[in-house]
């Protein structure tokens, strides 16, 4: 999100410089301005939002400021645990760890941690799902 | 060509073709295509030459597609090839230009449903697909058998995966419910859908008479709609029964093409009692259910797939409870105490709050909700895959949450509407908590945990 409005604002800069300052692409970098930094706050709460904790026989995961969800997952019902890290992420030094259950509304994900803290938990939770599997 | 070969024990067969009839069936299938292109043809050819000349070339074409199409059905026939190897699980080899090999492995056999569609049942023939636990495509379609033949398959199939021996026969099946044909049809028509489809129609035709005269009438036409989708649900759930059987229920059903399924006990993942309200003076519901690893048929037609998420398409309550307690014994989903929901529910849910609630026991939770079309949903804690607490912005305002179940991907869905907040939390917790003791003690856990380490 951030970064398609980075491009947007320089999409909109470039064109500013090339067609001599009309009056609506300087409104249009204006509103993406105002965006940018409003979505920088909301997505700094966003992600203080974000939480898990690992507990005994499950992993619990928040998030969520206006929309608010908690998922309680058991190990025993993981299917599979995804590391996953696109390119802006990477560039950033951050992945993401995603868990599966049989059920596709479980969506539980943890998203920005730094790789070696999220290679290890995947670990950890495999094993632990693999401790404790139960099947459907 | 008939029998499915066994040997000894658990033993290897030889691999074998489908039937003889298969190439020309498969062919059949296009007939319509063919003729379409032949049609095209003569409409092109008898603005020139004569109509004799015409007719030749059309005629050519057919054939000519024809011949392509059954030498290619032919082809595959030939190398379509299924057995049993030495472990007991079922391969199937099939592909001319590019070979494939499907083993399945039946110890982790999901279900065996026999189909007949359309065209295969005027030859006498069915087709058998075997499905086992896995994501993606993880089953393997035979087409076609002789019914008899596919019946034997099927038993096979689902005796080896049981450990049994491979000619034990079918299991014995014992009927439990048929659904007559004058309630299925009332209770299409009393649908709240198709009611007030009905009445918009009847309203559009006054008011377009009043303004136009009888060129109104017309707009008739728009009744066809709630029909047509009242007679392929009739069609499908025609002479629906539900037998029980050592190996689960089996269900079968279908005017046209004949669907058959089996829910094995230990696959149902949550079941549901919904209730059209124009359903209620007869007390009649219907029940749907999740299996898991139903959803993985993506390229399954709509139809089968209603059919395969349908326990019984209608019969009254008592009647569905004793069936659903054929696979999850002494559960009696009104019986189950619910809590309410808190009174400011209503300013979220002003037409349903009454309707919400959530009881346990136990073995279950069941939750309910819905004015118009009541959902009373059911789901052993032992299948309970996560437990969700979500909060929208309203129901913060409001002090509310809501707590999902959630289960494998289906058409029941396990919800508790617009809780306290503290309380929807609660509930997770102590559901959670439910769902782990249950799984520790659950005889089908165990019974997967065995089959696992034996395979």
């Amino acid at each position: 999100m951030v970064f398609w409005l980075v491009v947007l604002v320089g999409v909109a800069a470039v064109a500013l410089a090339v067609s001599g300052v009309p009056l609506w692409s300087g409104v249009v970098v204006l509103v993406a301005l105002i965006l940018l930094v409003w979505l920088w706050w909301l997505i700094g709460r966003q992600v203080k939002a974000y939480g898990y904790v690992e507990r005994e026989e499950d992993l619990l995961v928040r998030s969520g400021i206006l929309f608010r969800r908690m998922v309680i997952v058991p190990y025993g019902r993981m299917q599979l645990v995804d590391l996953v890290a696109g390119p802006i992420d990477r560039m950033a030094g951050l992945s993401t760890v995603q868990l599966h259950t049989a059920a596709a509304a479980t969506d539980a994900k943890i998203p920005g941690l730094p790789p070696e803290n999220a290679g290890a938990l995947r670990d950890r939770l495999a094993a632990r799902g693999e401790e404790r599997s139960a099947g459907i | 060509m008939s029998q499915v070969e066994t040997g000894a024990g658990l033993g290897a067969t030889e691999p074998r073709r489908t039937h003889k009839l298969t190439p020309l069936v498969t062919g059949a299938r296009f007939l319509p295509f063919a003729l379409f292109v032949g049609f095209i043809t003569i409409g092109q050819n008898t603005a020139g030459e004569g109509l004799f000349v015409a007719l030749a070339i059309t005629i050519g074409v057919v054939v000519l597609i024809a011949l392509l199409i059954a030498g290619f059905a032919y082809v595959s026939w030939r190398r379509l090839t299924f057995w049993f190897d030495e472990q007991g699980d079922l391969r199937v080899a099939s592909g001319v230009l590019t070979r494939t090999e499907r083993r399945l492995q039946l110890s982790r056999l999901q279900g065996v449903d026999v189909v007949q569609p359309f065209i295969p049942r005027l030859f006498g023939l069915s087709q058998v697909t075997v499905e086992v636990a896995g994501t993606g495509d993880s089953r393997a379609q035979i087409q076609y058998l002789g019914n008899e033949d596919a019946q034997n398959l099927r038993n096979s199939v689902i005796a080896r995966a049981a450990g049994l021996h491979p000619d034990a026969g079918e299991a014995p099946q014992q009927a439990l419910v048929e659904v007559p044909t004058k309630d299925l049809l009332v209770s299409l028509l009393l649908r709240g859908v198709t009611v007030v489809l009905f009445l918009a129609t009847l309203l559009v035709v006054v008011v377009t008479w009043f303004a136009t005269g009888p060129a109104g009438l017309f707009w008739l036409l728009l009744g066809g709609v709630p029909l047509i989708a009242v007679a392929s649900e009739y069609l499908g759930f025609h002479g629906f029964t539900v037998a029980k059987s050592p190996d689960g229920l089996r269900t079968r059903s279908g005017l046209l093409q004949v669907q058959a399924q089996t829910v094995p006990p230990g696959r149902l993942q949550s079941v549901e009692f919904v209730q059209s309200w124009l359903w209620r003076s007869r007390d009649w519901v219907r029940v749907r259910i999740t299996v898991a690893g139903m959803e993985s048929d993506s390229d399954q037609q709509q139809g089968a797939n209603t059919f395969k998420q349908v326990l019984l398409p209608v019969a009254p309550y008592d009647v569905a409870v004793a069936v659903v307690n054929e696979i999850l014994p002494g559960v009696d989903a009104r019986k189950t105490p619910l809590h309410p929901a808190p009174k400011q529910a209503k300013w979220r849910a002003p037409i349903q709050h009454r309707r919400l609630g959530v009881g346990w026991d136990d073995r279950v939770l069941v939750t309910s909700r819905g004015r118009f079309v009541w959902h009373l949903a059911v789901a052993p804690h032992a299948r309970t895959q996560s437990v969700r607490v979500t909060q929208g912005p309203w129901q913060r305002r409001l002090g509310l949450a809501t707590m999902h179940l959630d289960s494998p991907p289906g058409p029941v869905e396990v919800v508790a509407l617009y809780r306290d907040a503290a309380e929807a939390r609660a509930l997770a917790d102590a559901q959670n908590q439910r769902a782990q003791q249950a799984l520790q003690s659950d005889p089908a856990g165990r019974w997967m945990q065995q089959r696992d380490e034996k395979s």
